[in-house]
């Protein structure tokens, strides 16, 4: 069954996800990105941040908290069996540090009808405790029909 | 760092056979795919395959370790358009296709030893 376009601008309650080195060097690990901005307390202390900061697309770890409440979304019903990510974009404006708490709201932002398949992108605005900007993410999703 | 329009720049990642479990620990995907073999052949993939976003991740990497600050990259993109097995070797070129203010374009090319692109459409923005 078809993914129902009416869902197309539906937003869903937002996360405050808060950062920890340690969670920044777990991720920083798993993508085999050893960069001493992530890894190194000492060398992130002189840098220009002044602290340890998270790799860039660590804007997966609190876009996660967003993607899956729509994943589990019963109304949406998406057919998870036969769910793929398609595309994914990251704007990166202000960079993560450790000890940021970031909020990030979520809506859908399309959804698109195609005979063999459906797309839907889900837009993850992510704010930091100062309410700057640090990430706008894209998820593309295609769900075979 | 002068950065310079047609400049180019490569890295390459192995994808250890137990990458994916990691990845999955940090990121919280844990779907079945990536950590269990048995069920990727079950659904034809002929194993677990790694997390797209792992694979975006290496390239991002090699976008950030030629600009040598992490803060520097301002934007990446792509199409994930085949998968990658565990214990594939990932090649990642990166080349400048423009330079406009303060932002410089990057065009990337991401293969398995195959040759096969696992991500294309992959276009990050630098700050420069």
């Amino acid at each position: 069954m078809a993914i129902d376009t009416k869902f197309i601008g539906k937003e869903y309650p937002s996360y405050t996800y808060d950062v920890s080195k340690d969670k920044i060097k777990e991720y920083a690990k798993a993508i085999k990105n050893q960069d001493p901005h992530f890894m190194d307390e000492a060398f992130a202390k002189k840098s220009k941040y002044g602290a340890i900061i998270a790799p860039p697309t660590f804007a997966v770890v609190f876009g996660a908290y967003l993607i899956e409440p729509i994943f589990l979304d019963s109304e949406l019903n998406l057919n998870m069996a036969m769910l793929v990510h398609g595309e994914q974009e990251f704007e990166f404006f202000e960079v993560v540090k450790a000890g940021d708490a970031i909020t990030t709201t979520a809506k859908i932002s399309d959804i698109r009808n195609k005979e063999k398949l459906d797309v839907i992108t889900i837009e993850g605005i992510s704010k930091n405790q100062h309410g700057r900007s640090v990430c706008r993410g894209l998820y593309t999703f295609v769900v075979r029909k | 760092m002068a950065i310079e329009k047609g400049e180019t720049f490569s890295g390459s990642e192995k994808v250890d056979k137990y990458r994916a479990i990691y990845y999955a620990g940090a990121s919280g995907d844990f779907n079945p795919i990536h950590i269990d073999p048995d069920f990727g052949k079950m659904v034809g993939l002929g194993g677990a395959i790694l997390q797209g976003l792992c694979t975006l991740a290496f390239a991002a990497k090699t976008v950030t370790d030629w600009a040598g600050d992490p803060g520097k990259l301002k934007k990446i993109r792509c199409r994930f358009s085949a998968p990658v097995m565990l214990e594939d070797t990932i090649s990642i070129e990166g080349a400048v296709s423009d330079i406009q203010g303060n932002r410089a374009k990057v065009d990337l090319k991401v293969t398995r030893q195959t040759g096969v692109e696992v991500l294309q459409k992959v276009e990050a923005e630098v700050e420069v």
